[in-house]
């Protein structure tokens, strides 16, 4: 327990104010603890996931990434326009696809930040406006209703009716959220490259002198999470039906605020799987809380915000703690 | 100083007019609207393209990549730069743009608004319904379904669109009046501009009111959201979802009955009217009660707010919906 706690006192302060919080909900509105409300916080909080699990990566390499959400948007149009060529496409192709065209978008960033050694925030803020203008000018902004069937139809994986006739059910996207979790913790907790990318994320410089290319590093970071936010997009796309240019954009930042939650540190080199699920859920039972409790959406942005900055301060408190007992500067 | 300035904004308005009138002595207008690339203003778009050639108009839309009153601002200080003889405008915020429509005029611009009616600075504004006319008659439907009972939650595109929430005040009003044993629940939300907030927030809603019977939804995407929440849900035909929203992009969820209609007044019609208008200034037709305008009809202007306000609304329903969506809206 207290190496637990040694070890991830980012994400033990996070579970004990999402547990508060969940307590707290359970009690005061009745239908927060129904199987149905649990099952669609789930189902809603599937594509967050599976971005944050992505931008984990890049901030354990010390980048940081504001054009995923973005370049998922990319990633959707391409992908009509790619399963149109190929005659209708199934999921197979569509996976490949969304993962390729991801990954060739985080390479975009990759190669700015390491040929040109520009700082990624610069060259994510670049790309973010790059990709939204292009994507707006190509497409003139078109909404894609006309989509092929088997990306748009509903794949419930298991399903229950609750005794007030509501039906309780997970959908695709939990399952693919579940296997992108799992992939992300093996490669950061269970490979070589991803302990390089911790060690490249905490100390670059110490890193390449024992012989890690930060190029590499620089690659795998943006190549994963362009990967990721290609199959976020493709799963926001079965959840909503439709490919809009400007769905996604602005979720970013909530994305960030709720990996950041999670103990990644902004610096590099700090941030878990775990603690990237809490921070989304966080965010989300916020939301899903207050409109249960009737709260009137006028005050919605501003108890969030209040909620992410309690979260973040007691975090941040024991970070300065940890700090001065080892005496580092 | 003022008639100074006046005089040679007017000379250089002259000289550009020569140059540009060299080629053409066609009017110009340039309309400018809330937001490129959705639906609907694709839809003006074509309406004011077409006007445009059968009146020998060089008539064209300008649509910003953001609704933010500050690139309309922008848009709006090209357009007088350019020496145009008719500004059209549909704004995202009034009095952020009466400044730069007091310019215009006094440039000798012709200024027509469409969704402004507040504005002071235009020669006129055009509506198709009334706010209180929008409001009402989608309420009425509402009741008509819920059979003039019960919960309904209510939904706008943001807390500060003034056009959404004077219809959802409309509306309100009407029902409270009309039909005592239905009743409001929460305050309004403002998720209708996203799909994808829509459909979470109808989620919530409907599992912290199991009695809920229906959804009022202004702002196009809201429709969208709550149809697919209830299709979900497996509440089709005891919800009901009612509102204006995209013929094209709803047509699958009014033919299942997630959603049971709405009203919406035709974009293409209202960017002909905006070219119509355009050029009766331009020739300084008058406009007086009685005047028959193409797309408005027989008209009855107020002179004192320099509104024409009519009442153009078209349902859209299992039986027009094709029609609608055949349209491209």
């Amino acid at each position: 327990m207290a190496r637990i706690l040694r070890d991830y006192p980012a994400e033990v302060k996070l579970f004990a104010v999402l547990a508060a919080i969940f307590a707290g909900l359970s009690l005061a509105a009745p239908s927060f603890l129904t199987l149905t409300n649990l099952t669609a916080l789930v189902n809603n909080s599937s594509v967050n996931v599976i971005w944050a699990v992505g931008l984990l990566v890049v901030l354990i390499a010390g980048g940081i990434d504001i054009s995923f959400a973005v370049a998922a948007s990319v990633v959707q149009y391409l992908c009509v326009y790619a399963f149109a060529a190929v005659g209708g496409g199934n999921w197979a192709i569509g996976f490949a696809f969304a993962i390729a065209f991801g990954t060739a978008l985080g390479f975009v960033n990759a190669a700015l930040i390491h040929y040109f050694r520009i700082i990624t925030i610069v060259v994510t803020i670049a790309t973010f406006n790059a990709f939204f203008g292009l994507l707006m000018f190509i497409t003139s902004g078109r909404f894609i209703y006309d989509l092929p069937s088997w990306w748009t139809r509903r794949i419930i994986l298991w399903e229950r009716q609750a005794a007030d006739g509501s039906w309780a059910e997970i959908i695709l996207p939990v399952g693919v959220m579940v296997l992108c979790m799992i992939a992300t913790w093996a490669l950061i907790r269970h490979t070589t490259t991803g302990r390089q990318l911790y060690a490249f994320g905490d100390n670059p410089e110490g890193a390449r002198r024992i012989g890690i290319s930060p190029g590499a590093m620089t690659f795998i970071a943006f190549g994963w999470c362009g990967a990721m936010a290609g199959i976020a997009g493709l799963m926001q796309v079965n959840i909503v039906r439709e490919v809009v240019p400007n769905a996604l954009i602005g979720r970013e930042l909530d994305v960030l605020a709720a990996v950041v939650l999670g103990g990644a540190r902004l610096g590099g080199g700090r941030g878990s799987v775990t603690g990237c699920v809490l921070g989304v859920l966080l965010v989300a039972i916020t939301q899903n809380g207050l409109n249960l409790l009737g709260v009137s959406p006028y005050a919605f942005k501003m108890v969030i915000g209040a909620i992410i900055l309690i979260a973040i301060s007691t975090s941040g408190v024991t970070l300065v703690r940890a700090r001065r007992a080892g005496g580092a500067p | 100083m003022r008639k100074m300035m006046t005089a040679l904004v007017a000379g250089a308005v002259a000289v550009g007019l020569a140059f540009g009138a060299a080629a053409q002595d066609k009017p110009r207008m340039g309309v400018v609207v809330k937001i490129g690339g959705i639906p609907w203003f694709n839809a003006m778009e074509q309406g004011i393209k077409s006007q445009g050639e059968a009146l020998g108009v060089d008539a064209f839309m300008i649509g910003p990549t953001s609704a933010d009153p500050a690139l309309q601002v922008r848009a709006i200080e090209d357009l007088i730069a350019q020496g145009v003889d008719v500004i059209g405008v549909v704004p995202n915020d009034e009095k952020a743009l009466e400044p730069v429509l007091e310019k215009a005029m006094a440039a000798g611009i012709k200024v027509v608004a469409h969704e402004g009616p507040g504005i002071v600075n235009k020669d006129w504004d055009f509506e198709m319904a009334s706010a209180q006319s929008f409001g009402e008659t989608h309420a009425e439907l509402l009741a008509q379904k819920m059979g003039g009972k019960g919960e309904y939650a209510v939904y706008v595109g943001s807390l500060t669109v003034p056009l959404h929430n004077a219809w959802a005040d409309a509306a309100i009003a009407y029902l409270s009046a009309k039909y005592p044993e239905m009743k409001v629940v929460g305050d309004r939300y403002g998720v209708a501009e996203s799909v994808d907030d829509s459909r979470k927030t109808a989620l919530d809603v409907m599992a912290a009111h199991p009695e809920l019977k229906g959804f009022l939804a202004f702002g196009s995407q809201g429709p969208i959201g709550a149809g697919r929440a209830i299709e979900e849900q497996r509440k089709i035909g005891s919800v009901f979802v009612i509102g204006p929203f995209s013929p094209g992009q709803g047509r699958d969820l009014v033919k299942s009955g997630a959603i049971s209609g709405g009203f919406m007044w035709n974009p293409m019609e209202a960017g002909k009217v905006f070219v119509t208008m355009g050029k009766m200034l331009a020739d300084g037709t008058p406009i007086t009660e009685g005047t028959d305008i193409p797309g408005l009809g027989k008209v009855s202007p107020d002179t004192a707010t320099k509104n024409i306000i009519t009442n153009n609304l078209v349902p859209i329903n299992a039986d027009t919906v094709d029609g609608l969506a055949d349209m491209g809206l």
